[in-house]
């Protein structure tokens, strides 16, 4: 059953939606020198980071998701208060950062506020359920996931989907410790493309049943598998069963599709698996690929929500954003249709399909499309 | 005043759209040892925590935990691929494999089996240590690279997935004590919309330097004096109703499942406020009435401030009748699974003690930021009764 997005909030280094999607849509990328930890020893010397101060404010994570899913609930107009509101968030590192503070400067931090409980309550008053799934950088596709399926049983009359991600010297090390020289940017798809470098953020949509007028767009399905294979390098089979399971759920064919926002980390491992897994599926003539990660960086468990929301103003702009730092294409990816920041693209899309892929071999493939409006040709 | 009344659990409608979760199988371990035998025989001979003084170079709070001290993962695990496991995630492969064996699904269907596992965070340890490596190795690539997987949040859950081939939908919940019923929560969603057909869902926690620490502050900050604990329960869940068109006999069915909960008043009252409602309607949706309950599973955690708003509750909503079942005071805190024990100890109960089929039991839960959550749970042996 698909589902309207009604409302919808996001928080990335380059701004909210509107200046996000206008960066992106012009090749800016919004990296810039790691402001956190010691990035020689880190091995990682650049990030995306919100706002232009280098000082860390308190529990950031906690701070820019509520922000986003009190927006979102406004933008809809949805009221916890006389509605019946859950609350899914999707992150990697949930308020760990703010645990590393406690370490380094006595910080006073409890368990619970490493998940969101409490603090969304705070900032929505009325809420009912709230939960925080710890899902890498497929969390916020798995949160839409749940999001759609609580409607789908008639369990809540809208359900906020959010995603938010700090970035933690414990992850920036993993990240420099995979790469043998630190990367200047993500550069998705690209041959000499040198690893992911984080990106902060947040991002949070408001889900209701059916289709309404007002929508931004729909969310078709979302598939959910898991590879079973490896802890951190991605699976072809795995993706590939993500994304037939997400047409499934959808109820269309992959010749629906007419532009996919890969995940597109930059990483040695995933960019030839998703390219190969992208191949199988739509053969030598398929459809535009783009990826948002050159630009805002990887943004962990808001990845998914983000580029959903990117996917749906691609739509509704007809412009879509190119896959900023790619120069030259990896061999997996020559049969793609990969957008080259030196060639834009301007096409009418109606239905995109938005991957999502993380650590633990978790993958999350939604299908979103344009909003239906009764009466307009183009809907 | 408003936000009391807006902040109630939901009431209408079936939480779980019709679908009863039957648990067919189950695996546990805890500081008491491994296995459901070892958990009953405490309920009536509580041990005293172990010394663990010397399980670890760095200082810890306090000589003594309910851990399983001399635990090594190969032993239970065969020696492929246990080496660099973590604590935890041996504790949740294990469980896993109990579940799996226990419920007779050896080979389960591996596109249509699923994993859910509470955590409070992951393992704190591993993240941790892979922090300090960062800070003190002179470079990066001195950092041990086999640390890493267990320092992703969703470790657990994915190695499961790897060990035993299960490709359904893969979940990790960060819930602390509440985190065992938001992932049976999510199994009943997952069931009844077709994402899996058999789910793995449970609770894992590790000790640790970290952990123990985390602990002591937070008991001594709320007055409680329990020791840490650790350990991992993990429950084969599956449609009630597709067990028993094949003949199957649960060993215990999730008759509903309720979460809840406030920012607005997270204190004794407010507490005690939402956990009764969110008693009553976990006892609506399952049809079920207060008198029928015999006995009530809390969520004790020896913070005297939460155990007394839960008592409080509890008896406004089931009276003084149902008998009391508390599993912390033997296990030890354990974050997520100190909200697993009390329904392993339940079904561990149940299969000791044939005269209890058929039985009702409540689950509650809360947590000290306000969060609730309930279910109800009628469970039986296996030695006869009627599973249906």
């Amino acid at each position: 059953m698909p589902a309207a997005i009604t409302g919808r909030a996001m928080l990335t280094c380059l701004g909210d939606l509107e200046s996000t999607f206008a960066a992106l849509a012009d090749g800016r990328t919004g990296v810039g020198p790691l402001r956190y930890g010691l990035p020689d020893k880190l091995n990682v010397l650049a990030g995306y980071h919100i706002g232009t101060s280098s000082a860390e404010g308190p529990a950031q994570a906690t701070g820019w998701l509520t922000h986003c899913v009190s927006a979102a609930l406004r933008d809809a107009g949805v009221d916890p208060g006389t509605s019946r509101v859950n609350v899914v968030v999707g992150t990697g590192l949930r308020e760990l950062r703010t645990v590393e503070h406690g370490h380094l400067d006595g910080t006073q931090v409890t368990g619970n506020q490493l998940h969101f409980r409490r603090a969304v309550r705070a900032a929505v008053p009325g809420v009912r359920e709230v939960h925080t799934l710890a899902g890498a950088c497929a969390a916020s596709g798995y949160a839409l996931a749940l999001a759609m399926d609580m409607l789908e049983l008639g369990e809540a009359d809208a359900v906020v989907a959010a995603g938010c991600d700090a970035m933690t010297e414990s992850m920036l090390a993993i990240i420099g410790r995979v790469g043998e020289r630190p990367a200047d940017m993500v550069r998705p798809f690209d041959t000499a493309r040198g690893g992911a470098q984080l990106g902060e953020g947040a991002v949070a949509v408001v889900l209701q049943a059916g289709a309404t007028e007002r929508a931004y767009g729909l969310v078709r399905g979302v598939g959910l598998t898991c590879d079973a294979k490896h802890e951190t390098a991605p699976d072809q089979n795995g993706i590939v069963a993500a994304m037939r399971d997400a047409y499934a759920r959808a109820g269309l064919g992959p010749e629906r599709i007419d532009l996919v926002l890969a995940h597109g980390t930059g990483t040695a491992l995933n960019d030839p698996t998703e390219a190969a897994a992208l191949a199988e599926v739509f053969g030598a003539d398929g459809p535009t690929v783009t990826g948002i990660k050159g630009a805002i960086g990887h943004t962990s468990g808001s990845a998914a929500l983000m580029s959903t929301l990117v996917a749906l103003e691609t739509i509704r702009e007809k412009a879509v954003p190119p896959v900023v730092g790619l120069r030259t294409p990896i061999e997996e990816a020559r049969s793609l249709r990969l957008v080259h920041p030196e060639r834009p693209v301007t096409q009418v899309t109606e239905v995109a399909q938005v991957n999502a892929f993380g650590f633990g071999g978790v993958n999350a493939v939604t299908i979103v499309q344009a909003p239906q409006r009764p009466g307009r040709g183009d809907g | 005043m408003t936000e009391e009344l807006l902040a109630e659990p939901e009431t209408s409608g079936k939480q779980l759209a019709g679908k009863e979760l039957a648990i067919t199988g189950f695996g546990v371990l805890s500081g008491l040892g491994i296995g459901p035998d070892a958990l009953v025989d405490a309920l009536t001979r509580p041990p005293e925590p172990v010394d663990v003084s010397g399980m670890f170079t760095e200082p810890l709070p306090r000589p003594d935990a309910h851990v399983l001290v001399d635990f090594h993962a190969a032993e239970h695990l065969g020696r492929k691929g246990t080496s660099f496991l973590d604590r935890g995630t041996a504790f949740g492969l294990l469980a896993c494999r109990d579940a799996l064996a226990d419920a007779g699904m050896a080979e389960p269907d591996r596109a249509r089996t699923g994993v859910v596992l509470g955590t409070t965070a992951g393992s704190l340890k591993s993240t941790s240590d892979y922090s300090r490596d960062t800070l003190t190795e002179e470079r990066p690539y001195h950092v041990n690279p086999v640390l890493f997987p267990n320092a992703v949040m969703n470790g657990i859950a994915g190695q499961a997935a790897i060990r035993f081939g299960l490709r359904g939908l893969n979940a990790t919940i960060a819930g602390g004590p509440l985190a065992l019923l938001q992932a049976l929560r999510y199994t009943g969603v997952a069931l009844a919309t077709g994402r899996a057909e058999v789910m793995l869902a449970g609770a894992v926690e590790e000790f640790s330097p970290q952990a123990a620490w985390s602990v002591q502050h937070a008991q001594r900050r709320a007055g409680g004096t329990l020791p840490a604990g650790e350990g991992a329960a993990v429950f084969l869940v599956e449609d009630a109703a597709a067990v028993r068109a094949r003949g199957g006999r649960p060993d215990a069915c999730v008759l509903s499942v309720t979460c809840s909960g406030s920012a607005a008043s997270p204190g004794p009252a407010g507490t005690t406020d939402r956990l009764r409602e969110c008693l009553r309607a976990a006892l609506d949706q399952a049809g079920a009435s207060a008198a029928q309950v015999r006995t009530v599973a809390l969520g004790t955690d020896g913070t005297p401030w939460l155990d007394d708003a839960e008592e409080t509750a509890v008896r406004q909503v089931l009276g003084a009748g149902a008998a009391r079942l508390g599993t912390t005071q033997v296990t030890g805190v354990a974050g997520s699974a100190s909200g697993a024990f009390p329904l392993a100890a339940l079904l561990a109960r149940h299969r000791a003690e044939p005269a209890r089929d058929g039985e009702l039991s409540v689950l509650s839960t809360r947590s000290a930021d306000g969060s609730v959550a309930a279910a109800v749970v009628r469970g039986w042996s296996r030695a006869g009764g009627d599973h249906g």
